[in-house]
């Protein structure tokens, strides 16, 4: 049997999954004193990369640097890199049991596969800026220092909604 | 009441039973409580007994040489005798200013005054709120003073007893003091205590908030 | 106070990355669950025709925080150890406004573009590039955006400290409000679905 061909079940009602991913939230504070992040990890990764291939240039750049540490210890052990990898392998896992897997593009009706893809490049290109900015994205400014009642963190979070609905007309053929 | 809850949808009773615990927490307050003192006697008694929160001052003398940075060293006593003397890396805080100062329950905490009785109840006042790492330093100041600053050898020593005095006098000369192997006359002035600061490049003790150097930041 | 476990010394960094795996395990499979796999799913919060993302974003801290006040208040959690971000208000509004734009542009944020390469997604892989490429840009324009990017600086600041307010008082408000814009939120979407005529998912 084929997951490829089951039926896509259809999501979770949306309080359960939070009050799930509120939970591994939790279990992140209470086991490690700290919560869950996901831009951290891209910005190790970018940096070990640069680490390895200019290591004068990233030595000098104080942004890898910070990244890099000391040189005592490999910054791919990080948490947060570790953590990410799981993220792929739970995605995956429910994707499986609830037949989503499919390799294909999700898009609107008016817009070409090209497009989109266009699109989702130069989203996530801001995205990475904005996240370094912030300090943190959705997953760690947002939800764990949300939880925490960070103040930083919900200012952030209420301007992410307020530049995604400002900006939402204006995309709106991507995906309407 | 039991029809009234199967009446509700799921949704309606999560938000009924969030809705409680938000309550709940307005009427709390404050979580961590400013009293939050919790006592087991017997726990504490076990402790001095069995002296495991005790330093010497020669572990203490070893960390400061070798460098290490994972503890905070805490002076009790007044800011006036603090600027005259302290042991190299120490914070002045006084015993008011303890439970705010910023120590946090998890840290190396080494507590010491001139003798023993205020940083006993230093330490126990720290014991108190659930600080997990505090020590005494064994016999305060006056004890670093005299075996460490100024240490001392019989009239006529044994072999074991000359050897071990070597070395304390190496000590002693790292730290500014002055050994007292009997080349001293009687009337001269008194030593001066030396400079609290050391010469040596590496940073003694443990800047605030700090542990090892290498402690990677926990971002997102 | 046992928690939180790592800074009480129960176990060493080696574990500790275990553990990372481990609740990234959980991480992603909830994000799954609750259909943040999907860019659609994900974007339709900002058309209205969907609010999951505020929903599940929101009940999350709902749990979490309501969670480790609890704890704290029974004695079990040291407050005083758990990890608070730094605040630096001009650069975290910016951020935010840049990462929304990238959110809906996009349809993703970072964990759940992860969780969509990790479905089969297209888009969201492509997604991944194009944030590597934007922190490989940030990065390389560092010195020059660095001294806005530490601008404001306030510390270590929590809400109730920044408006003098007891920690339960806002954690009520915070309740209440978001159980307020999920009823709300709810009724948006009915009125949206009959508008359109159409049944969804």
């Amino acid at each position: 049997m084929s997951t490829t061909t089951r039926v896509p079940q259809p999501y979770w009602n949306p309080y359960i999954a939070g009050i799930g991913l509120g939970l591994v939230l939790l279990a992140a504070y209470v086991i490690m004193g700290r919560g869950l992040g996901a831009s951290g990890a891209f910005t190790t990764l970018v940096s070990a990369g640069a680490g390895a291939i200019a290591p004068d240039h990233a030595a000098a750049n104080p942004f890898y640097a910070e990244y890099l540490g000391d040189g005592t210890r490999n910054p791919l052990l990080d948490w947060l890199v570790f953590e990410m990898i799981g993220v792929f392998v739970g995605g995956y896992l429910s994707g499986a049991l609830a037949g989503r897997i499919r390799v294909t593009t999700e898009k609107g009706p008016n817009i070409t596969v090209a497009r989109r893809l266009l699109f989702a490049f130069l989203g996530g290109g801001l995205m990475g800026i904005g996240a370094k900015l912030a300090r943190g994205c959705t997953s760690g400014q947002g939800l764990t220092g949300g939880a925490v009642l960070n103040a930083g963190s919900w200012a952030f979070m209420l301007c992410v909604f307020g530049g995604a609905y400002a900006l939402a007309y204006f995309v709106r053929r991507q995906w309407l | 009441m039991k029809n009234f809850w199967s009446t509700l949808t799921l949704n309606v009773r999560l938000g009924l039973v969030v809705g409680l615990l938000g309550l709940g927490a307005l009427f709390i307050g404050n979580p961590s409580g400013t009293s939050g003192v919790t006592i087991d006697p017997q726990e504490l008694a076990r402790i001095v007994q069995t002296e495991t929160d005790h330093v010497s001052v020669e572990t203490l003398a070893d960390w400061i040489i070798q460098g290490k940075a994972d503890y905070r060293l805490i002076d009790l006593r007044s800011d006036t005798a603090f600027v005259q003397y302290h042991i190299p890396g120490a914070e002045n805080v006084q015993l008011t200013a303890l439970s705010g100062y910023g120590l946090l329950r998890n840290e190396k905490i080494i507590l010491y005054s001139d003798g023993g009785i205020h940083s006993a109840q230093a330490w126990f006042l720290l014991k108190a709120r659930e600080y997990r790492g505090v020590y005494l330093l064994l016999g305060g100041l006056e004890e670093w003073k005299e075996k460490i600053l100024f240490p001392a050898v019989p009239a006529n020593p044994t072999p074991d007893q000359a050897a071990a005095f070597e070395k304390r006098k190496q000590v002693s000369t790292f730290f500014g003091g002055m050994p007292l192997d009997g080349t001293r006359q009687e009337g001269e002035p008194a030593i001066a205590m030396p400079n609290p600061v050391l010469p040596a490049p590496q940073a003694a003790g443990a800047a605030p908030g700090g542990g090892p150097a290498k402690k990677k930041k926990e971002g997102c | 106070m046992i928690a939180p476990f790592y800074k009480y010394g129960l176990f060493g960094d080696f574990t500790s990355l275990i553990i990372a795996f481990l609740i990234g395990i959980g991480f992603g499979f909830f994000l799954e669950r609750a259909g943040f796999g999907n860019a659609r799913t994900l974007a339709a919060q900002f058309y209205f025709t969907d609010l999951r993302v505020f929903k599940v974003m929101f009940t999350a801290i709902l749990t979490a925080m309501l969670g480790i006040f609890y704890l704290s208040w029974i004695g079990l959690l040291d407050l005083s150890l758990i990890y608070v971000s730094d605040t630096y208000l001009l650069p975290q509004i910016a951020g935010g406004l840049i990462l929304g734009a990238g959110f809906v542009i996009g349809g993703y944020c970072p964990g759940t573009s992860a969780v969509s390469a990790s479905t089969g997604r297209i888009d969201g892989a492509v997604y991944l590039l194009g944030m590597i490429a934007g922190l490989v840009v940030f990065a390389e324009c560092f010195p020059l955006v660095e001294s806005f990017y530490n601008a404001t600086p306030m510390g270590r600041i929590t809400l109730p400290e920044l408006f003098q307010v007891p920690y339960g008082l806002l954690v009520f408000l915070i309740v209440i409000m978001a159980v307020g814009a999920f009823a709300g939120g709810s009724w948006v979407e009915k009125r949206m679905a009959t508008r359109k005529g159409a049944t969804h998912t």
